[in-house]
């Protein structure tokens, strides 16, 4: 296994290698890293910065240079803040998990239950229900959905109850002036958590249906049933176990895309993420930001990936060969 | 310094964001100015003059208490003279607050005026010269938050920071100066290369005064940009937690009246409709929205145990500007016809009504600079019969596409507007369908800020334009919009703001003369007679002042009201709880 996992690291290193230079170069020839200085007209600030950037060489002596300093933790300044964009993209990430990890594990636990549920009882009234309540999930736009829960779940039980304040927050991750607490930061993270979750859950427990209504009809589930197996064995021991692993590789690859595609989500409840840290640099022009950014969540990406071939090696020995 | 931006100009954050964080009250019209409606639960007040001294509410202020403002922007830095301090809300939350400055803008009858801060022992003193100086007499009484004394020393050392520093945000006026002595603590003499009419903007708007004691041989941008602890003003910043919030809290040191409140949170939020829903709940106690088309339908639902206070006399002023380079509107017949076109008063209706503006702006002048413009924009109401008087007089005939044409140059134009702002695309299509049935053809071009007022705007690769003049500081200077040597050249390093390309004769000077005529009389004489040419010639046509919103808890009172300069918490030292 542990041949298989470095195997499967040292393949990735060229995969990131290349993947970071297209990103400079569409990067580069998206964005201009001295638009908001143009707008001042000043053309001697303009030369220094031109200069002090290197951006009067060539793309690949630009790209080593930047990734050089990618490498050594120099990821440059903000054009947009004057602060070390390091620590703006580490906060925005941490942040961003605090959001993400419950909704993941929240989202599979939920989306395998359904599925199975679904799979079990193909084509029954509550099939049918969950199918349909997985259309209207998928249908949904996250905005929206984030604000009829807002609206459901922290205005009118606020009304309702003629409480002070709602019992779900939606505005930050804590409450500001007062010290950090558990209750606080859960009570923050409730609706956006939900928000994300139903989404995933409507996507992941589709998956999980039809990946499990094949493994039940397959030779070996049938096998197990004739030899007398139980069928609550079955289903857990072998139909389950062999319907993780295509639901892993779809969790793997969501969770990398949404490390930095939670926009909207963080948008709604104005949470300092990834997504917004995007959305705001995309907006500014912030190439400096904006390259750091896509290269962590490119790492990403290859990392859940690795993660879930792992996953999958462990879950399916036939992987590994 | 010019006080007065074209969209993000040079406050890029605040010009982007352009009118877009165009705040407070409407009130716009005199006529409007002593309404008030009620509506719902919800208290409104449409005031053109908010005061100082005006209680929301007629409960008792108590002393202490924490209040919740939800911000709907945060600041990039606040280092505020450097280029990465622009946005309007840092101004708002924590320059205003904190910063001292030589001129606040307060309102004097309908007017917003210059007004000596409470730091100045006594008017400025000003000599024509030339050289032109300014001798500035500080109190002896005023003191920083560490108790060191504000003297001349800072006026110098902001001056020569703003004049010689690198990356500064806006240096002008300062890049005139020449010298500044200090012979005394109380007493700073700034010596002009060459009149400057704007001088009151120095020390004030955007830059105020900085602490030399704390700041001079130190890096300023280090020192500032993440936040400060001194003040001079009667908050001190005790936090910002980048992404969530700023606190406030009052400085104990503040030789002036002391914060009623304990602390001030400014919250971060991002979504306006999430922001609305937080102001319902409570979460929120105050808000300062954008008069985006959403807001606008928020506040005419109805917005429970709310005061909402509009003014439209604000310094934002929405214009369609047209590049007068443009084939066809290099002509000032086709540019008036293309005014006689637009029913003005239907677009501001159309997007303001709700907040009850119905007039068309009749000035480049926005409200806060009304004493220096005049109502010559008010001939141009919607006449077809005109419109086509004037196209055939001057050798147009409507085309097979019934689009007026005149040799190979047909009246169609692209307008163009910063992308996804639904105000300003509303606006579009009323325009576009006004002019289309005048005969102009309209078609959708809109971009990026960046885009917009980066290329698109110096390059003039627009026809019809529609974006916010934004005024900080009233001075009444507009040369750098309409004097043709700031038509964006070679000659002036595209540095240039006049991106409508105008240049009508005799404008310039004009222009000039209000750059640096120290008579006030000879100054609002020559404003004026700008006002009156600019519309003669229509070289670009002003849509409507932008108003500004200021939604209050009822469990706010004290004193909130908005100024259209400083912001809806320039006077936060005087909000308090009630009830």
């Amino acid at each position: 296994m542990l041949r298989f996992a470095t195997r499967r690291l040292v393949r990735s290193v060229p995969v990131l290698f290349v993947g970071s230079f297209l990103l400079f170069l569409a990067v580069r020839s998206a964005f201009d890293p001295l638009s908001k200085l143009r707008q001042l007209r000043d053309p001697e600030v303009i030369q220094r910065e031109t200069e002090r950037l290197g951006l009067d060489r060539s793309v690949p002596v630009q790209y080593m240079k930047w990734l050089k300093g990618f490498v050594t933790g120099d990821w440059g300044v903000s054009v947009r803040t004057s602060g070390d964009v390091r620590p703006m993209i580490s906060d925005a990430l941490v942040v961003t998990l605090q959001l993400l990890v419950p909704a993941l594990i929240l989202a599979t636990v939920a989306a395998i239950a359904v599925g199975v549920y679904s799979a079990l009882r193909q084509y029954s009234v509550g099939d049918h229900v969950l199918t349909a309540l997985a259309y209207i999930g998928l249908a949904m736009p996250a905005f929206w959905f984030g604000l009829v829960l807002i609206q459901t779940l922290a205005i009118w039980p606020q009304r309702a109850l003629d409480l002070e304040e709602p019992p779900l927050y939606f505005v930050g991750l804590h409450s500001p002036g007062q010290p950090h607490s558990l209750l606080d930061t859960a009570r923050h993270l409730v609706l956006p958590v939900l928000t994300l979750t139903v989404g995933l859950v409507a996507s992941w427990s589709r998956f999980m249906r039809s990946s499990m209504l094949g493994a039940l009809s397959s030779d070996y589930v049938r096998t197990a049933r004739a030899k007398g197996v139980p069928r609550r064995q079955v289903v857990v021991n072998h139909a389950l176990r062999n319907s993780w692993g295509p639901l892993m590789t779809v969790v793997a690859l969501d969770a990398a895309l949404l490390v930095g595609g939670l926009l909207i989500t963080e948008q709604v409840f104005s949470i300092p993420g990834m997504g917004r840290l995007f959305l705001t640099s995309l907006l500014a022009g912030d190439v400096s930001v904006l390259l750091p950014w896509m290269f962590v969540t490119g790492i990403a990406v290859i990392t859940f990936n690795l993660l879930a071939d792992i996953g999958y090696g462990l879950l399916d020995p036939r992987v590994r060969l | 310094m010019k006080t007065v931006r074209i969209g993000f100009s040079r406050r890029t954050g605040r010009a982007m964001v352009v009118g877009l964080v165009a705040v407070s009250l409407f009130a716009a019209c005199s006529s409007d100015a002593d309404s008030s409606t009620s509506d719902g639960d919800s208290s409104s007040t449409a005031t053109g003059a908010p005061t100082s001294d005006a209680p929301s509410t007629d409960a008792p202020a108590k002393q202490g208490g924490t209040i919740v403002i939800g911000a709907e922007q945060e600041p990039d830095c606040l280092d505020w003279i450097a280029t990465c301090a622009g946005s309007i809300w840092g101004s708002y939350m924590m320059q205003i607050t904190t910063i001292p400055v030589v001129f606040n803008v307060r309102q004097s009858g309908d007017d917003w005026l210059p007004a000596l801060s409470s730091i100045m022992a006594s008017e400025p003193v000003v000599t024509a010269g030339p050289p032109q100086t300014v001798t500035y007499t500080l109190r002896s009484d005023v003191t920083w938050s560490d108790g060191e004394p504000i003297t001349s020393a800072d006026l110098k050392y902001t001056a020569l920071q703003i004049r010689d520093g690198e990356d500064i945000l806006d240096k002008t006026g300062y890049n005139l100066i020449d010298d500044i002595a200090t012979p005394d603590a109380q007493t700073a003499v700034v010596t002009f290369t060459a009149p400057y009419a704007g001088w009151k903007t120095l020390f004030s708007g955007s830059s105020g005064v900085l602490p030399s004691h704390i700041l001079e041989g130190n890096d300023r941008a280090a020192l500032m940009k993440d936040g400060y602890s001194w003040s001079g003003g009667p908050w001190i910043i005790e936090s910002w937690k980048k992404g969530e919030s700023v606190t406030l809290v009052p400085n104990t040191n503040y030789w002036g009246d002391k914060p009623k409140l304990d602390k001030v949170i400014f919250q971060f939020t991002a979504d306006t409709a999430a922001a609305f829903q937080a102001f319902n709940s409570g979460q929120l106690d105050a808000l300062y929205p954008s008069p985006q088309l959403d807001a606008i339908e928020q506040i005419k639902a109805g917005l429970s145990g709310a005061n909402v206070e509009v003014q439209a006399a604000s310094g934002n002023l929405e214009a369609l500007w047209l590049n007068n380079a443009s084939p066809g509107l290099d002509a000032q017949p086709v540019r008036a016809a293309l005014a006689y076109s637009i029913d003005r008063a239907a677009i501001v209706n159309k997007v303001y009504g709700p907040l009850g503006v119905e007039q068309p702006a009749q000035s480049f002048f926005p409200p806060i600079l009304s004493a220096f413009g005049g109502q010559d924009f008010d001939v141009y109401v919607r006449d077809l019969d005109k419109v086509t008087s004037l196209m055939t007089g001057d050798g147009w005939a409507k085309n097979g596409d019934g689009l007026w044409a005149k040799g190979d140059v047909v009246a169609s134009y692209r307008i163009t507007t910063i992308a996804g702002n639904k105000r300003r695309e509303l606006m579009q299509q009323v325009l576009q369908e006004q002019l289309n049935e005048a005969g102009f053809g309209v078609t959708v071009a809109n971009a990026s800020p960046a885009d917009l007022f980066g290329t698109l705007g110096p390059n003039g690769d627009f026809d019809l334009g529609l974006w916010t003049l934004v005024t900080t500081f009233p001075d009444p200077g507009l040369s750098y919009a309409f004097d043709s040597a700031n038509v964006p050249s070679e000659a002036n390093e595209f540095s240039g703001l006049n991106l409508t390309r105008t240049n009508v004769a005799g404008l310039d000077d004009l222009l000039r003369q209000v750059d640096v005529e120290v008579d006030e009389a000879a100054r609002l004489a020559a404003t004026q007679k700008i006002d009156q040419l600019i519309a003669e010639s229509v070289t670009s046509l002003p849509l409507a002042a932008v108003p500004n919103i200021l939604l209050t808890a009822e469990k706010i009172g004290g004193s909130t009201s908005i100024n259209p300069s400083e912001g809806p918490f320039w006077n936060l030292e005087q909000w308090a709880l009630v009830g």
